[in-house]
């Protein structure tokens, strides 16, 4: 049951790459409407940054997995 | 509880890499399920390879050989923006890592395990990643100038430096393990759920797409550490 919990809890990460990327995206999105021609660096510098920003929400699952796996 | 009990015991069973069979040397070398799959990719890819770039003309080449060149070329200059002036000679490293990862993501299709569902596989890429990125600082600036790049731009921030060199392929590590095992925990779910049809749609962002773009991810951040490495 705790082991569960905890395993939600590490999950929350998700919540912060989730607005990171969307926060991102958006201006992404702002950017390329304003700038057509730069889209190619754009969406490069938007594939890094939501590479990082996605991290933390793979660390948060990895750690979910590995509290279920080896304290169950 | 029945489904729950299945499911883990079923992802303990994907997380542990399975030994194949044992060489009789130095007291057994046991040789596990990822690198056999790693010895029939890099079969695959060499006749592959071999294959493709077989009667190459100077004059008048064929459909084959130009789209393999534009591929190519269309490559390395996407390369050569990112990685710098000095990291040139890195490019054909990373595309034959890019192509690895590509295929080792994709190999789940066809009923392989995939490689990098092990951690140690990308453990070893990474740690092969971080090994470059210092030899490559080293190479371009000279062992003492290297090491008087871990104080630059304050002396003060040396630990943070060298906390970096450990960080970097921890995280280039557990980023492609933490993507490819959650993609498949996620589709085991799924397919738990409603196995009929909508496996599909969620399989083609999961295994393909998903798998693609974290090898560009990999290739793309080795070569961005390198060029920082080289400046």
């Amino acid at each position: 049951m705790f082991v569960a919990l905890g395993a939600g809890i590490a999950v929350l990460t998700g919540l912060g790459a989730g607005i990171g990327i969307g926060i991102a995206t958006g201006k992404a999105a702002d950017a390329i409407a304003r700038q057509p021609e730069a889209e190619g660096k754009i969406s490069k510098a938007l594939l890094l940054g939501a590479a990082l920003a996605e991290a933390t929400a793979i660390y948060g699952f990895v750690i979910a997995l590995l509290i279920i796996l080896l304290l169950k | 509880m029945c489904i729950t009990d299945k499911l883990v015991s079923n992802l303990i069973e994907e997380l542990n890499c399975d030994t194949v069979f044992t060489i009789p040397l130095f007291g057994g070398i046991s040789i596990s399920e990822s690198v056999v799959v790693t010895w029939i990719i890099i079969a695959a890819m060499t006749i592959a390879s071999i294959c493709l770039v077989r009667n190459l003309k100077v004059e008048n080449p064929g459909k084959k050989q130009l789209l393999l060149e534009t591929a190519i070329s269309g490559i390395y200059k996407f390369f050569e923006e990112t990685i710098g002036e000095h990291g040139k000679r890195y490019i054909p490293y990373l595309i034959t890592i890019m192509l690895y990862l590509g295929v080792a993501n994709l190999i789940g299709l066809i009923g392989f395990k995939p490689p990098t569902k092990d951690l140690t596989v990308t453990a070893a890429m990474a740690f092969m990643s971080i090994v470059l990125i210092e030899y490559a600082g080293i190479h371009q600036k000279g062992v003492k100038n290297w090491l008087k790049s871990f104080a630059q731009p304050v002396a003060i921030i040396a630990p943070i430096n060298i906390l970096e060199v450990v960080i970097r392929p921890l995280s280039l590590c557990m980023r492609l393990f933490g993507n490819v095992l959650g993609a498949f925990v996620v589709m085991e779910l799924i397919k738990l759920l409603i196995p009929v049809f909508i496996p599909v749609v969620f399989s083609a962002y999961f295994d393909i797409f998903d798998g693609l773009i974290q090898a560009f991810v990999f290739v793309f951040l080795t070569a961005l550490f390198i060029k920082e490495a080289t400046e």
